[in-house]
């Protein structure tokens, strides 16, 4: 019996002696065992490519949040009937204010991709392994920074500025004030020109990953939205003549095929792939938003006038129906089912419609044929059309109407246009071209054209000059009110 | 330090077993006694009554009849102790043999020994806010002892989340302190420290629902008392996991005398309560038709149609989900008993419950071993422990009506078009044929399919087992070990076939898991009693505890299954879905004291406190300090107040001291990464992104509570009130505080908030009638109590927390915000409905609506800025009820006695998200039956807007109802058969009852019931019903048999 009473007592005893109060987590990576490795450098670009496809509970930045305010608040897409969220119906109608939920959501990942970049930056030269591929996810994290600092200057102006990850819950720390439009650009120029060190082309394993080519294209926008037209021209034509092999695909309808990702007309594409964000998601969660089943039932994304950005098409234009459908064919029943309106169809998977949240379309950032538009546009914007700039948009016709892309075909090119003319056939064709593509609300801003274009729109008659930017979230400016003065008009 | 100082009281106790020595002694056989002890005013034998011959150690207990026999050594007269609980300890002096002793029922409020922390006090001697539970309480119809506490005590509200069989219930003490953190108060069961953490009972397995009720471990028919201790005095003591309030449980212990056999056994049904109105066929065909109208469709039914569904083909889905009369079952088989030296209670019990919803029960087995022996008169050891296991099988209620793979099939049942069949002609589920429904694979959606057919399993395997030795060196101290374990095992198995609406887009869903908690404590005090002359009495505590942690999780599943035969047993059948494990510790040392002091029984001053070691705080701020004080003052000791006419005893208590909540979660001072994926050349590659910012400084949350209570008993203790104000202040509250986004962060977990409680309690026990054949005894209680967020950190206001629901999270109905309670609701008020398309033109309209027509809801533009925007929307009011009450009455008249309680609350409000829900009008699906009085040209209704196609939920006045209710919780008829019949069949006493549980509830709220909170424990958003689990009206009767 005393044994008992001792073994009690001394087990007690072992037990008071071995607890420590500093436990070690054994079931996730803390800043202690991070970024030691080539391995843990390789893992933080990951992550920061992965704030483009995946927010965990929302849906991520390129998978449709970004969509709201860069096409449903623009003209051609509006907020369906089974779109359930206030928030998004008022971006529709142009009505949001600084309390927009999606406005703030968006503002959330851009800068949480923003500060993976930052930690990235920051820590991968401290980390052994070969500098030549440190040197590399340098400068793939410092693309993405300046592609979301490049969203993010161009929906609300000048945002604050942040390099580097934050030192300390110290709000002082966490307080970033607002820099101009021109400080931000040049931080996009600053990262963009250094990222255009990366390869020209990677591994077929690593497809996917920012090149050089990427990274000019997007500064060739980036110019292009600046009007700085020499830039602009120059930085195409070192996409299209630097040797990358970038062309357009015959068929319009590649662009959005699964088997073909990453193929020649992909210049930079957001990756979408099945049980990325978990069983049975990927981060797109475009086709359950387009597409309700074979049913009346409105999706959330829907065209928002039929005669104004469907019936536009000519015949033979075969962006329409790669772009919309009017009829889907119903593999259980075998028959047409007939839309009441067209549906979007870009990012549907015809193969995979009973899964819609596994859809593996990757979203296109940028491909050939916005860097030839770019280039058309800024040409003629320039010095009016040219020659080089008719061929640039007649080729973009001619696969659009399933022409030899680089053969004069007189059915679809255009020709004996004026700079003004020509300016609006541009227009014309980067409409029907970029359908749900993230380009229409960014295309109207840059041209000048947002309010008299959505105003063609009854439902979206609220628009005004206001919406040339977005509102700064509420939620920032109440934490940092004379930091974040307001956009004009919210 | 602390270390060495730990290690002397061990080593000084290893000392103390080594003087263990066995005692005994013989009484001198010379003359005898035979008597009776009985009570003075019915005149019923008192068994188990303990008489001793004064200035002797010899003793014995009466028997079944009462009686006693002395063969003694005393010489008449000799005096006699005899002592009973309850009763009046009695000195007599015998001259002759026989006796016959009358004792006296003592009504003893402020004699009787109370459980407080690591020990007991006499009620009198108290200085801190303790209340029982009524033993009536203790015999409900429940499968788990949190319930036990419903309307039982002044200032602890009880809500049950679910009516499913095992499920959990949240209890709030006072209010809710935290806003992040956890709010459950702390129990302490036979001495082992227990926060009950719903989420140890869910290993995490896909669309499991609500969880089971880690409380349902411990069998309610083992429990002999509750205490709840609930102001700083008596929690300081518990530290940094006392600030929720404390509950101790303590099990059934043998007591000296005879052995015991005793079964107690119940068996009865139960029904869901209330039906909700919705349409049926005929009318849903008509409301379609209208829903076509609005967006220009043809109607689907012609007019003969709408006539013929009048008389058939209408199904109704909602009661097909019910089961009438579910039976219920329990049975418990105890022996106890003891003599000089060990006492023993020794237990089994079954417990069988069907859910009043299809595919839902709950089967437990519980076994239970307390036992103490004086190994000497100075050593005692003793072992409580208790094994159970339970089997739920559960319905996945809380994730709302959200639509795709995992709805919620209490809402689906309501929603499922009523003209669609619920069963094909030769008896199977119809899942192929519902035009209203988008089918998937083949498969439409079947709620009731899903509930028959679905598994969805979680068992639960507990060991609680203490062992202590407790040495008394001599009179004034006594030290103790105690050594603890606790491990709670949980397997869940999930399992949706390919016809149910879960399964069948993927073809078959599996999910396997299992957690595995267990813990251990290790507590060492000393006590020690003494008094200084007859007017100072000193006691005080001291010991050190140490309690370790650690909890494993994994889970793993499959789908697209060839069939479904061998569902979760065989997911390598599968494909996998990614699974996932986890693990965690923490360790918890503290140091402890408490101090009494008392002059004359007419002052007592209490000093308490803790000091806690948490692993769970940040390297800056490891140790807590929780101290307290409190005094009390015997008003009618003092000579001023012996004169005051019918008060019988007075006294008033004063305290106040700091608690702590540590129930924050494991790491979250660490900065962590966390994993994200992303995809190169078509192959998922790991990422691995930071998540939080380091915060060394995270520590313990802090309440500061006064206590001011007043104890009054009248008429020679007929009429006992206690009465208790309170302020609760809590700061350092842990709060994620928004900061910038610009940071790349949203949050920062931080010690940052304050929330502020204030009440009053009142308990008011009466005894209204007494007389030899009949009795009567009331017990009213009554608390209030009001709650608000005093501060939320960074300069804001305000924030919405996140409902994990699609539409919920969006409609954002709850906030929190300073100057408001926690759980308040948020929306637009109404303004009838538009009647004319000039009143469209003209008054305020939702912005985001563009297509507001004539027959839409208007809603109040409170700030006149003349369109409805989020700046209109307000506070709809508060979960949180103004005041709970209970009025609880036993009778007893001869051999029978019944039981009724009235339980009620007035005041608080719940979101019905269910109803904003049904009337929410679409092409496809079901809808409450007050859309039959929607809006037409023709019936121009001011309620009801028209019916259009999926209208937005919006969160307005309409669906905040009031939740305040009165309900006839419990009434209990029982018959004890006489002495002599029983002595006839053999046993000591028989008693037979018939009870019914929430037979009437009164309340305005259209819901199943107003008992209701979706989200279970959260702090954050309580209040929601959408789609919970009804509660349920159960019969039983039952049989109490003492051998």
């Amino acid at each position: 019996m005393k044994k008992i009473i001792l073994t009690i007592i001394l087990s007690a005893g072992s037990l008071t002696s071995c607890a420590d109060l500093e436990v070690t987590p054994t079931s996730f990576v803390t800043e202690d065992n991070y970024f030691i490795t080539q391995d843990d450098a390789v893992a933080s670009v990951t992550a920061v490519y992965a704030s483009l496809s995946l927010d965990p509970g929302e849906q991520s930045l390129f998978g449709r949040n970004l969509y709201f305010l860069t096409d449903m608040a623009s003209d051609y897409a509006a907020a369906g009937v089974s779109a359930t969220n206030p928030q998004v119906r008022a971006l529709s109608s142009l009505n949001h204010d600084a309390t927009s939920d999606r406005v703030q959501v968006a503002w959330r990942q851009i800068y949480a991709g923003i500060n993976r970049a930052n930690v990235s930056i920051d820590n991968i030269p401290k980390v052994s392994g070969s500098e030549v591929v440190k040197t590399r996810l340098i400068n793939e994290a410092k693309f993405i920074r300046g592609l979301l600092y490049f969203q993010a200057v161009r929906l609300w102006g000048g945002v604050p500025i942040v390099l580097h990850e934050a030192s300390s819950i110290n709000l002082g720390d966490l307080k970033t004030n607002r820099s101009t439009a021109d400080e931000v650009y040049a931080q996009i120029i600053k990262d963009l020109t250094d990222a255009e060190a990366l390869p020209k082309t990677y591994s077929a394993t690593d497809a996917g990953r920012a090149t050089s080519g990427a990274a000019k294209a997007i500064l060739a926008k980036v110019y292009l939205t600046r009007k700085d037209w020499p830039n602009a021209i120059a930085k195409s034509r070192e996409v299209i003549n630097g040797g990358y092999g970038y062309a357009l695909f015959e068929e319009f309808q590649d662009i959005f095929t699964k088997t073909k990702k990453n193929g020649k007309e992909h210049i930079f594409s957001v990756q979408f792939e099945p049980n990325q964000a978990g069983n049975g998601s990927s981060g797109s969660t475009f086709q359950a938003t387009s597409f309700t089943g074979f049913t009346a039932t409105e999706p959330a994304d829907i065209i928002s006038d039929v005669a104004l950005f469907y019936d536009i098409y000519a015949t033979g234009d075969k962006r329409r129906d790669v772009s919309y459908a009017k009829q889907l064919l119903n593999p259980a029943t075998g028959t047409l089912y007939t839309f009441p309106k067209p549906i979007f169809k870009k990012y549907l998977d015809l193969t995979n419609l009973a899964t819609p949240g596994n859809v593996a379309i990757n979203f296109p950032v940028i491909r050939y044929a916005d860097i030839l538009l770019s280039l058309a546009e800024a040409i003629n914007e320039q010095s009016g059309p040219t020659a080089e700039a008719y061929e640039l948009i007649n080729q973009v016709r001619r696969r659009a109407f399933g022409k030899a892309i680089t053969t004069p075909d007189a059915t679809v090119d255009l020709a004996g246009l004026g700079q003004t003319s020509f300016r609006t056939a541009i227009q014309e064709e980067r409409k029907k071209e970029f359908v749900q593509e993230g380009q229409r609300w960014f295309d109207l801003v840059r041209w000048g054209t947002l309010v008299t274009e959505v105003k063609k729109v009854t439902a979206k008659n609220s628009v005004s000059e206001r919406n040339n930017l977005y509102p700064i979230p509420q939620s920032e400016r109440n934490i940092n009110p004379d930091g974040l003065p307001q956009n004009p008009g919210y | 330090m602390k270390k060495k100082l730990n290690i002397h009281i061990l080593l000084f106790l290893l000392f103390i077993t080594a003087g263990i020595q066995a005692q005994n002694t013989t009484p001198l056989i010379q003359s005898k006694l035979d008597g009776t002890v009985a009570d003075d005013i019915t005149n019923q034998p008192i068994i188990g009554a303990s008489v001793t011959i004064k200035g002797t150690t010899h003793g014995v207990v009466t028997d079944a009849e009462g009686k006693f026999y002395f063969q003694t050594g005393q010489k008449f007269p000799y005096t006699l102790i005899i002592s009973y609980i309850g009763y009046k300890k009695l000195e007599i002096i015998v001259e002759k043999n026989p006796v016959i002793i009358h004792l006296k029922e003592e009504r003893q409020e402020l004699e009787e020994l109370v459980v407080v922390g690591y020990g007991t006090q006499k009620r009198k001697d108290i200085t801190g806010s303790v209340a029982s539970v009524p033993k009536a309480n203790l015999s409900q119809v429940t499968s788990s002892a949190d319930n036990l506490l419903r309307g039982a005590v002044a200032g602890v509200v009880v809500t049950q989340s679910s009516g499913r069989p095992g499920a959990s219930s949240s209890v709030r003490i006072r209010g809710g302190n935290s806003i992040t953190a956890g709010n459950e108060p702390l129990y302490v069961v036979d001495g082992i420290l227990i926060y009950n953490d719903n989420s140890n009972s869910s290993a995490g397995v896909a669309f499991a629902g609500a969880s089971v009720n880690v409380l349902s471990t411990i069998n309610p028919a083992d429990i002999e008392s509750i205490e709840v201790l609930k102001d700083a005095s008596a929690t300081a003591i518990y530290g940094s996991r006392g600030a929720n309030g404390v509950v101790i449980i303590t099990t059934k212990k043998g007591t000296k005398g005879q052995d015991n056999i005793s079964y107690q056994g119940y068996f009865g049904f139960q029904n869901i309560s209330k039906k909700l109105r919705l349409m049926n066929a005929s009318e849903w065909a008509s409301l379609r038709n209208d829903v076509q109208a609005s967006i220009g469709q043809a109607p689907s039914f012609s007019a003969a149609q709408i006539e013929a569904l009048k008389t058939s083909g209408n199904y109704d889905w909602q009661s097909a989900a019910f089961i009438t009369a579910a039976p219920v079952q329990n049975h418990n088989l105890s022996f106890s008993g003891g003599d000089e030296k060990s006492r023993y209670a020794v237990s089994a019990g079954y417990f069988d419950q069907d859910g009043i919803v299809l595919g839902s029960d709950f089967k437990r087995i519980s076994l239970r071993v307390n036992y103490e022996r004086n190994y000497s008169q100075k050593f005692k050891f003793g072992v409580n422990a208790n094994y159970t296991n339970s089997i739920s099988n559960g319905v996945g209620t809380n994730g709302g009506a959200g639509a795709g793979r995992n709805p919620n099939p209490l809402v689906s049942v309501l929603l499922t078009a009523p003209v669609v069949p619920i069963k094909n002609e030769d008896g199977s589920y119809n899942v192929t044929n519902n035009p209203y429904a988008t089918s998937v694979n083949g498969y439409v959606p079947n709620p009731i399919n899903d509930l028959d057919n679905t598994t969805n399993e979680t068992k639960l395997n507990r060991i609680l087992t203490s062992l202590f030795g407790e040495y008394k060196f001599n009179k004034e101290l006594t030290a103790k070990v105690a050594v603890s374990g606790d491990v709670l095992n949980t397997k869940q198995n999930y399992y949706a076939p390919s016809n149910t609406t879960t399964g069948a887009g993927t073809k078959g869903l599996a999910s396997i898991g299992e957690r595995l908690v267990s813990s251990v404590l290790n507590e060492n005090t000393l006590n020690y009693n003494t008094h200084f002359g007859e007017n100072h009495k000193f006691s005080a505590l001291g010991g050190y505890t140490l309690q370790y942690t650690k909890g494993e999780v994994s889970n793993a599943g499959a789908q697209t299954f060839v069939n479904d035969a061998n569902t979760y047993n065989a997911i390598q059948d599968g494909v996998p879905v990614k699974p996932y494990s986890d693990a965690y510790e923490s360790v918890l040392k503290s140091w402890l004291t408490r101090v009494n002091y008392s002059y004359k029984g007419k002052y007592n001053f209490t000093l308490s406190g803790r000091a806690d070691g948490s692993s769970r705080f940040g390297s800056e701020s490891l140790w807590g300090y929780f101290p307290s004080a409190g005094f009390s003052w015997n008003i009618t000791d003092e000579e001023f107040a012996n004169n005051i006419k019918g008060v019988t005893e007075a006294k008033l208590r004063l305290t106040a001291g700091t608690t702590g909540n540590q129930e924050i979660g494991n790491y979250l001072p660490l900065a962590s990464m966390g994993s994200v994926n992303y995809s190169f050349g078509g192959t998922l590659y790991t990422g691995l992104a930071p998540t939080r910012l380091a915060n060394p400084d995270l520590k313990w949350e802090k309440t500061n509570q006064y206590n001011v209570g007043l104890d009054l008993s009248l008429l020679d203790r007929k009429i006992n009130f206690v009465f208790d104000v309170y302020y609760k202040k809590t700061k350092d509250l842990l709060i994620n505080v928004p900061v910038p986004l610009s940071s790349g962060y949203a949050t920062v977990l931080q010690n940052i908030g304050g929330v502020e409680n204030k009440g009053l309690e009142i308990g008011l026990t009466t005894e209204n009638v007494k007389t030899k054949n009949f009795a009567w005894n009331s017990n009213i209680v009554f608390s209030l109590n009001r709650n608000k967020v005093i501060e939320i950190g960074n300069g804001v206001n305000e924030f919405f927390p996140v409902v994990p629901n699609g539409s919920l999270l969006q409609q954002q109905p709850v906030i929190v915000k300073v100057g408001l309670p926690l759980g308040s609701f948020w929306g637009y008020k109404t303004n009838g409905i538009f009647q004319t398309q000039e009143e469209v033109n003209t008054q305020p309209k939702i912005n985001s609506l563009a297509n507001t027509k004539v027959g839409d809801r208007k809603y109040v533009d409170t700030n006149g800025d003349g369109v409805i925007t989020a700046l209109d929307k307000g506070n709809l009011g508060t979960s949180q009820p103004k005041f709970v009450g209970s009025f609880s009455n036993t009778v007893s008249y001869n051999d029978f006695d019944l039981n009724f309680s009235f339980q009620g609350t007035y005041g608080g409000k719940i979101f019905n998200a269910l109803n904003q829900q049904l009337e929410i009008s679409t092409l496809g699906t079901n809808a409450a039956a007050t859309l039959n009085d929607r809006w037409t040209p023709t019936n121009p209704s001011n309620e009801i807007p028209r019916a259009s196609s999926s209208p937005l939920g919006i969160v307005s006045e309409r669906y905040v109802e009031d939740a305040s209710f009165l309900r006839l919780k419990l009434i209990t008829l029982g018959y004890t058969l006489p002495k002599s019949v029983s002595k006839k069949l053999g046993t000591k006493s028989v008693k037979i009852y018939v009870s019914a549980e929430n037979l009437i509830t009164w309340t305005k709220y259209t819901g199943y019931d107003p008992e209701v909170s979706s989200y279970e424990q959260n702090n954050l958003y309580p209040g929601i019903d959408f789609g919970s689990y009804p509660n349920s009206k159960t019969f039983i009767s039952g049989l109490n048999v003492t051998f």
